[in-house]
């Protein structure tokens, strides 16, 4: 082996850990810092303990619609949109004629601005011009109008199906895994007679359960941090009924200005995601790799 | 047909295939219907809007692009997108592909520890820093900068390339180096005459990547800029929802023009995309 220079090694990762330092380092620290401090704009931190925090769970607030709703769309995103990504992917392991070119539309979704995501579902939910209004009336509900960002009877629902259905990169990391299984596998399971549903069954998806764990985790920690989507659509309304805690975050830093306390809810979120991860990794029993 | 009749297993197979098809159907269309519907109203009038949404526009006429780059500054913000991705990407892809380089092929001590911090990194979510990065960028000047977006966007594209390029890195073998040291090439050389070249499918997956997170975040090109001298073309559509008002036609034109690159470089890059998604995931 060749004769290793420790000051080429520290230059050339110096760069690395100082970008990490100054954005997510300082950040991070400041963060936590300030979260038990009370702060205004135009004001200088003071010390008040754990102030922002009794607030934050005892307060009268949005905290608890803003939590439990965000808790809600990750048990979603994990069961459902993992279940979508996975028979997806199920479906084009098949390798029909179409496989390539549904999963390239599929990721179509996936890989534009969460912002202009949340443009094109204002556009076709608007009640009067919107395509979805339009389709029900031209199917006989002539008088049919929802205002389905607005009304609080369906705003929850519009705002889930903005990234419910569109399980690309689960189902991506599925078809990889898919592809990497030894064809012999599947070849003796259907000598003996297996069907194409049994072997998706009993060969196919016990494979696959490490890379569930890894789905999982990633549609838990994408919901943990939505945020550009929901404020270009509802803004956490109509009231607070599709408020999450990023948007949570974002009102109390930027409209309230009320930044200890903005800060003290981004350091539950951290500690919340966190958790949430070792969670999901001691269910799945997800083998820690080595990079 | 009165053959599948008396065959409970070959009904239950067409069956079963007219739900996949279904299932596929609704996903596609759910998937382009939005953009499609988008797409071809940008090229109506608002009355055609109105009255006849369903339908398809009269005539392809692109007034409504004209008038969306009149209107706003959409040029500019396209300057700034295009400069922030490319520059950002770039930036990103020098500073972490060194760093990748010697993570994957030196051991040195606190080595597991550095990992470890560039792995945590991944479990912030980036709505908790809004008014702290906010707040570092004032301080330090790169607020309202362009060049404080590409810092930013490469630090938080830093994990995910270091993973990516850091695989690719391991899957080159070491006699390459061992001939190049062994003809007297120093260690800058090495990397960058034997390493850089052969690992270019490794930057372009990673660089793919990076160039759509920078050409697609929004909420820290919201929070860190203020006017029009360093705003990208997701945060202008967030303006123009109150700026055109009633303008639909012009509305879905500025939205379109902003989703199209997306979805340009992905369909020329997606083998990249694809199996970056898939190597960058598998950590979890």
């Amino acid at each position: 082996m060749y004769k290793k220079n420790k000051l080429q090694i520290l230059l050339y990762i110096l760069p690395t850990l100082l970008l990490a330092a100054i954005i997510y380092g300082i950040s991070v620290i400041t963060l936590v810092g300030t979260s038990f401090t009370e702060w205004y704009i135009g004001s200088s931190p003071r010390f008040i303990g754990l102030d922002n925090y009794i607030e934050m769970f005892t307060g009268r607030n949005d905290f608890y619609k803003a939590f439990w709703n965000m808790v809600i769309w990750i048990g979603m995103q994990c069961v459902i949109h993992v279940s979508i990504g996975l028979l997806f992917a199920l479906i084009l392991s098949k390798q029909e004629w179409y496989w390539k070119i549904a999963r390239t539309v599929y990721m179509i979704p996936n890989i534009i601005s969460g912002a202009a995501v949340g443009m094109l579902f204002i556009f076709i939910l608007n009640p009067e011009y919107g395509a979805v209004n339009n389709i029900i009336r031209a199917i006989g509900f002539k008088d049919f109008s929802v205002n389905w960002f607005m009304d609080y009877n369906t705003a929850f629902f519009s705002v889930t199906m903005m990234w419910l259905p569109y399980a690309a990169v689960p189902s991506l990391l599925f078809l990889a895994e898919i592809f990497s299984i030894d064809r012999a596998l599947y070849e003796s399971a259907r000598i003996d007679g297996a069907t194409d549903l049994q072997i998706n069954l009993y060969v196919v998806i016990p494979l696959l359960k490490n890379t569930i764990g890894t789905a999982v985790i990633l549609a838990a920690t994408g919901m943990i941090q939505k945020l550009d989507i929901i404020m270009v659509t509802t803004g956490g309304g109509p009231g607070n009924e599709t408020i999450n805690l990023p948007m949570y975050i974002y009102k109390s830093a930027l409209m309230d200005n009320n930044f200890g306390y903005a800060n003290a809810l981004g350091t539950f979120l951290i500690i919340f995601g966190i958790s949430i991860i070792f969670t999901i990794r001691l269910i799945f029993k997800v083998g820690q790799s080595d990079m | 047909m009165k053959k599948y009749l008396c065959h409970p297993q070959k009904g239950l197979h067409i069956l079963g295939r007219i739900l996949t098809y279904v299932f596929l159907i609704v996903l596609m269309l759910l998937a382009i219907g939005p953009f499609s519907w988008v797409l071809l109203s940008s090229f109506k009038n608002n009355a055609e809007i109105i009255n006849t949404s369903l339908a398809l526009p009269k005539s392809f006429s692109f007034r409504n692009y004209a008038k969306a780059f009149e209107m706003a500054p959409l040029a500019s913000f396209y300057v700034h997108s295009i400069l922030i991705a490319i520059f950002g990407t770039l930036f990103n892809l020098t500073v972490v592909g060194m760093a990748a380089y010697v993570i994957s092929r030196f051991r040195f001590r606190f080595k597991g520890v550095v990992i470890a911090l560039i792995s945590a990194l991944m479990m912030v979510p980036g709505a908790a820093l809004l008014q702290p990065l906010y707040l570092t960028a004032k301080n330090l000047g790169f607020y309202d900068k362009l060049y404080g977006l590409m810092i930013v966007y490469a630090a938080f594209g830093a994990p995910q390339s270091l993973y990516i390029l850091s695989s690719y890195f391991l899957t080159i073998p070491r006699e390459m180096e061992e001939a190049a040291y062994l003809d007297g090439a120093s260690f800058t050389q090495t990397f960058h005459r034997v390493i850089l070249p052969m690992a270019k499918p490794g930057f372009a997956t990673a660089g793919v990547l990076q160039f759509l997170l920078c050409w697609n975040e929004f909420q820290f090109a919201m929070t860190l800029t203020t006017g029009n001298k360093a705003r990208t073309l997701p945060v202008a559509l967030y303006y123009f929802k109150s700026q055109f008002g009633t303008d639909y036609g012009v509305m879905f034109a500025a939205t379109i023009i902003v989703i199209i690159p997306s979805i340009i470089v992905f369909v020329l890059l997606q083998e990249w995309v694809v199996s970056g998604l898939a190597a960058g995931a598998v950590k979890g």
